[in-house]
């Protein structure tokens, strides 16, 4: 029996790895040049998790591969001339172990993980201009009004670049003069992960509360985002969602009324 | 292929011990409804509680439109239905150290599974009984049978469940009860009617099976069988109906007071998904409990009898089939379900997949995938039945790859759990690569091809052993046609996939009904092209079953209790998202254990629940094994 | 049995699996508690309800516009909630009020019941005060924000507070006051209103106002000419940006607020501009 015939499936496991970890990071360089981003820890462990478990269920489908693959197991540990190799592999296993319990506890300078959910539930009220607004129901006044469309996209455009161009940026890729100060970092609304799966009144609840107005699920929460319904009027809260929608391309989430 | 013979003296001492079981499970909750009769509850409400319910459309079919519930309403002029009343904490009755909310949830969980187990089962054995008489083959025959048999213990200790159900809730929630009473109360009776319906078909069916088998007869027990069927899922259709409700109130008034019409209470938005989705995922479950069955005989069982073994293999492998004829459909059921959710209440919806929920479904993603994985390996191990399978391995690494790829995909979080590092390395907390992959349009694609990976396993197992013979058009070109065929499929699918990044929502949303087609007529072409293929087919080597690996029979049961677990974790998630309403946005929660559970509470709990049913289930499978046993030994006295 | 425990072990190891993956697999997102119920929304603490007359006094009711030491236009009310009771037995006194409560309540909607010595209109030796009733116009304080109002002078006073909590009755709830930058004002009229000019003055466009301050009638004749080389327009603008430089006969400086310049756009300068000269537009 090959005793180290289970190298195969760990090097074939091992370059899916690295083909990982290097491989996303440098496509992603290519697409946004000046990062280098890396698979996040949490996710990759998960990868790496069922690629393993896939490669063994490739390697030992058959009889032939479960003994070839799975039998030195046996060998090392239940053979009793396999003593040298069985104390080397304990001994490795043990310090596996060790580094994996290591890399937990030590101490990091870190800052704790945070997550932050983008799109909490929004509330089923909230009060803004001293009203208050159902956010399930609430519709754009504004998006009916084909006539002045035109006019009111152009005055969102005002709105934008007057107050919300410095963070998001004159392309609403989140990249304005000062996106980098802030974490999280400004939305990006072309990517079609932020405005275009939401409705209107999601947009307009979250431009006119903020930052200070989400959730506490969406906590640990720094958004800088300013509470804009005590700087802008409805109106323009309004005439800017137009904007942001008619500039990216995107349509808003429509939600189908029942019946 | 010789298969077990059945044992009618066990049969009758099985009989004995069920009409004990059933009589329990009858009285126990009757004994329930005594003690309540004060609060003007009849037997039949208390009965009937178990699952939550609505009058069907054929006896209440003019309910429907708005003129005749007015006229009731004006009949009805002394009862006028009361609004949900507000209750305070101690509105509702306290035990010392009993917590009602984790009874509940633990004996309907309990219920659920077995009532799911016992609902799916007769499904699929009809189906088997009827391709038997069809194809005169006896052995499908007597394989419904023991289908059957396994899920006889499965049927009381539903109903069991389902009566103590009954009891907690009406002990525990009173005022809820009564509340949904004075909606469902009509329906409750007519689900207890039924269930005496449901008692007579299982009774019948079962134990008339050795009687009825014969020619004249058969019919007859078909058509019980039928009835069983439609019994059981008008059964589960009244139940859903309370339950749905309960998520998406219908047919009340802006007050939460019923407004006169069943109907329209029970044809609430969320009813006929929850239907379908149900329906779907009681046979896909009951056909993997079924394949734990067999593979637990198969393992059990004395190596050296073959005969036996190669029963239990193909006893497992029918009811793998059975499963997986559930679970492909089973995500697209899934995704109308949450899309009825999303069109009732935004609110809910965002809950659902975007908030407090929203890492609930990378489990859920994670748990599939563990279900198709293990799904595929004991397709690729059963290729080991026949020497002649060996011609067709080179193809099970790049499916073993597609399928690995379209999971990672299919799994990749919307959000990304990041250290400070990596948000800096990443620029940001969008990834440029992974970030695609979080979305909706990934993750159709996703699924999409993995299921036709999967079934493309299944395809490959199904001429393992044989070749297509003659000059046939079909014979010889067959082959390259379905290669054809998947290429041009996988290739729909992947543009649609990423065209749809490039289109507006609303667009995009639509555009999963195509990927589906595609999946759905690449499966059945398949089908078609390969009947006309093996039409004159040979045997290149002999198919051995019961020459199956240990290990893929684990994989049967890593099958079952994924599925299991899963199906606890989704109904902790469905009754969750009303957060702290008993009915959504109408009756308030105000009980001391109105909290909404986290994910890691919930998963504990899920697991001590399907930990006592897996005990319970060891039992049912334990029951006709002691029951053919015995009977074993008294046939052995009789023979000396 | 062996293989049966085999099992059984199997099924444990992965079910205990799937609920360690969530524990410490998945990051932990803690629901919100259920929220307080609506009914009890309504409940505030009277720290609370105090709070907000705290609010409402210095914001959104513009008391502090006269009842404050700069401009001394309107008597301090600092004491009121204990000097109420003496009011009360004032002979000058000619309103229904029995409470120190009541009595505050009364001078918030009925001005005139008493007039503090030395503050009454000119002309009308203290029978009529030229304060507007604060639960209409412009002001409109709803009866639980006049609640809050009094709530928050009887603390300031020191005396005990008197004023009932609101009820459960969310709609009753004063409203989270408006921020006053956001709205401009589109007419003449309107920023009258908006910028109290209305309390003082009477001219072109406000047709009820106060006579603490010169009518603005005749401006448009006299303005050009009142300070030498200095048009109509510009002098227009120092009186309302700089109050103090020049003072009409017969009234007190110090008197007209001089925060214009941090609160009044130019549009809206020019809207009153216009007004007061009597410049048509279109």
């Amino acid at each position: 029996m090959k005793i180290l015939r289970p190298l195969i499936p760990l090097t074939v496991i091992l370059i899916l790895y690295f083909a990982l970890k290097e491989g996303v990071p440098y496509l992603g360089s290519q697409l946004h040049e000046g990062t280098w981003p890396v698979i996040p820890t949490s996710v990759m462990k998960m990868y790496v998790f069922f690629i393993a478990v896939g490669v063994l269920l490739i390697f030992t489908f058959t009889d032939d591969g479960f003994k070839a693959n799975i039998g030195p197991f046996a060998e090392i540990y239940l053979n009793p001339d396999r003593k040298i190799i069985r104390f080397v592999s304990a001994v490795l296993v043990g310090c596996f172990g060790a580094w994996v319990s290591y890399q937990y506890v030590k101490p990091t300078f870190d800052a704790p993980v945070e997550l932050r959910s983008i799109h909490p539930a929004p509330p089923s009220n909230a009060k803004m201009w001293g009203k208050t607004y159902s956010i399930g129901t609430l519709k754009n006044p504004l998006r009916e009004d084909k006539e002045n469309f035109a006019a009111n996209v152009k005055a969102g455009g005002e709105v934008y670049y007057k107050n919300c161009f410095y963070c998001h940026g004159d392309r609403m890729l989140g990249k304005g003069p000062f996106w980098d100060g802030f974490t999280p970092v400004p939305a990006n609304f072309v990517d079609i992960g932020t405005i275009a799966q939401l409705s209107e009144s999601f947009v307009f609840w979250r431009i006119g509360t903020g930052g200070p107005g989400l959730p506490s699920e969406a906590t640990p929460w720094l958004s800088a985002m300013p509470v804009w319904h005590e700087f802008l009027s409805e109106e323009e809260v309004w005439k800017v969602i137009l904007f942001l929608y008619d500039y990216t391309g995107h349509s808003p989430r429509v939600i189908e009324p029942h019946h | 292929m010789a298969l077990k013979k059945n044992s009618s003296v066990a049969g009758n001492r099985y009989l004995k011990i069920f009409m004990v079981a059933f009589a329990l499970a009858v009285l126990f909750p009757f004994s329930g409804s005594l003690e309540l009769s004060a609060e003007n509850f009849s037997v039949s409400d208390v009965w009937a509680e178990d699952a939550a319910g609505g009058e069907p459309a054929a006896t209440e079919g003019e309910g429907a439109d708005g003129e005749s519930a007015e006229g009731e309403a004006v009949e009805s002029n002394e009862w006028k239905p009361a609004p949900p009343p507000v209750l305070e904490t101690k509105d509702y009755p306290l035990i010392p150290g009993f917590n009602s909310r984790m009874w509940v949830w633990y004996v309907a969980q309990l219920h659920l599974f077995f009532a799911a187990f016992v609902l799916g089962v007769p499904m699929f054995v009809w189906a088997i009984e009827l391709i038997g008489v069809l194809s005169g083959d006896k052995r499908y025959d007597r394989m419904a049978h023991e289908f059957m048999k396994v899920s006889m213990t499965g049927f009381s200790l539903a109903a069991s469940f389902g009566g103590l159900l009954a009891f907690l809730l009406f002990v525990c929630y009173p005022d809820f009860m009564s509340y949904m009473t004075s909606i469902f109360g009509k329906t409750m009776i007519f689900y207890a009617v039924l269930f005496f319906a449901e008692s007579f078909f299982v009774y019948t069916y079962y134990y008339g099976w050795d009687a009825m088998d014969n020619a004249k007869m058969k019919k007859v027990h078909l058509a019980l069988g039928l009835g069983l069927n439609i019994a059981g899922m008008t059964l589960m259709v009244v139940s859903n109906s309370w339950a749905s409700f309960m998520m998406a109130p219908s047919g009340i008034g802006d007050d939460g007071a019923f407004l006169g019409n069943v109907w329209a209470a029970i044809n609430g938005p969320l009813w006929n998904p929850l239907n379908l989705h149900r329906v779907i995922a009681n046979v896909a479950y009951g056909g993997s409990l079924t394949a734990a069955y067999a593979a637990y005989k198969f393992v059990t069982v004395d190596p050296k009898a073959t005969e036996d073994r190669a029963h239990y293999d193909w006893m497992g492998y029918t009811s793998f089939i059975v499963a997986m004829v559930g679970l492909l459909p089973l995500p697209f059921a899934g995704y109308w379900l949450t899309k009825e959710v999303y069109g009732y209440s935004q609110q809910m919806g965002i809950t659902l997949m975007g908030g407090v929920f929203a890492w609930l479904f990378i489990l859920q993603a994670v748990l599939i995938g563990a279900i198709f994985l293990s799904a595929n390996y004991y397709l690729w191990c059963s290729l080991g039945r026949t020497e002649a399978a060996k011609r067709y391995y080179f193809m099970i690494k790049p499916l073993g790859i597609v399928i690995v790829i379209a999971f990672l995909m299919w799994f990749t979080p919307h959000t990304l759990i990041m250290t400070s590092t990596e948000v800096t390395q990443v620029g940001g907390t969008h990834h440029p690569v992974l970030g695609p992959f979080g979305v909706m349009a990934a993750k159709n694609t996703a699924v999409n091809t993995l299921i036709l990976a999967t079934f493309l396993s299944f395809q490959i197992f199904r001429r393992a052993g044989i070749k297509a013979v003659g000059d046939g058009f079909w014979a010889k070109n067959g082959t390259a046609i379905q290669v054809a065929l998947y290429t041009a499929a996988m290739g729909n699918i992947v543009i649609l996939g990423v065209y749809s990044y490039v289109i507006p929502a609303s667009v995009r949303i639509g555009l999963s009904v195509p990927q589906v087609c595609t999946t759905a007529v690449v499966i059945i072409l398949a089908m078609i092209i390969d009947g006309k293929m093996f039409k004159k087919s040979e045997e290149v080597s002999e198919t051995k079953w019961g020459q199956m690996p240990m290990r893929s029979q684990y994989a049967l049961f890593m099958l079952a209790i994924s599925f299991t677990w899963l199906m606890g974790l989704m109904g902790y998630c469905r009754s969750a998202i009303r957060q702290h309403w008993h009915v959504y946005t109408v009756f308030r929660d105000n009980s001391v254990e109105a909290f909404t559970p986290t994910l890691p509470f919930a998963a504990l709990h899920v697991t001590i629940i399907v930990v006592i049913f897996m005990a319970l289930v060891f039992f049912m499978f334990w029951m006709p094994i002691l029951a053919s046993k015995k009977g074993k030994v008294g046939a052995e006295q009789k023979a000396h | 049995m062996k293989d049966l425990l085999k099992i059984f072990v199997f099924a444990l190891v992965i079910i205990f699996g799937f609920a360690g993956y969530t524990r410490y697999g998945l990051p932990l997102i803690i629901p919100e508690a259920p929220p307080v119920e609506e009914k009890l929304s309504g409940d505030i603490t009277m720290e609370q309800y105090i709070g907000i007359g705290d609010k409402i006094f210095n914001g959104k009711g513009t008391c502090t516009l006269c009842h404050s030491p700069v401009g001394g236009r309107a008597p301090l009310l600092d004491t009121i909630g204990s000097l109420a009771l003496e009011r009360l037995k004032d002979e000058r006194y000619k309103g229904k009020a029995t409470t120190g409560e009541e009595y505050i309540l009364e001078s918030l909607v009925d001005t005139s019941a008493f007039v503090v010595a030395g503050f009454g209109k000119t002309g009308t030796n203290d029978t009529v005060s030229p304060m507007p009733n604060v639960d209409k116009g412009a002001i409109g304080l709803s009866d639980v924000e006049m609640g809050a109002v009094i709530a928050y002078l009887q603390s300031i006073a020191g005396v005990e507070v008197t004023v009932a909590l609101p009820s459960g009755d969310s709609s009753a709830m004063p409203e989270e006051e408006a921020p006053a930058t956001i709205k401009l004002a589109e007419s003449a009229a309107e920023a009258f209103i908006k910028f109290e000019c209305t309390m003082c003055h009477i001219g072109p466009e406000i047709e009820e106002g106060g006579d603490m301050g010169p009518d603005l009638g005749g401006f448009a004749a006299t303005a050009g000419s009142r300070k030498e080389g200095v048009s109509a327009r510009a002098f227009v603008l120092e009186s309302i940006m700089n109050p103090n430089a020049v003072i009409a006969e017969g009234f007190d400086a110090d008197t007209m607020p001089d925060d214009y310049p941090a609160r009044m756009t130019f549009a809206e300068f020019n809207l009153i501009a216009d007004a007061i000269l009597g410049v048509k537009n279109q």
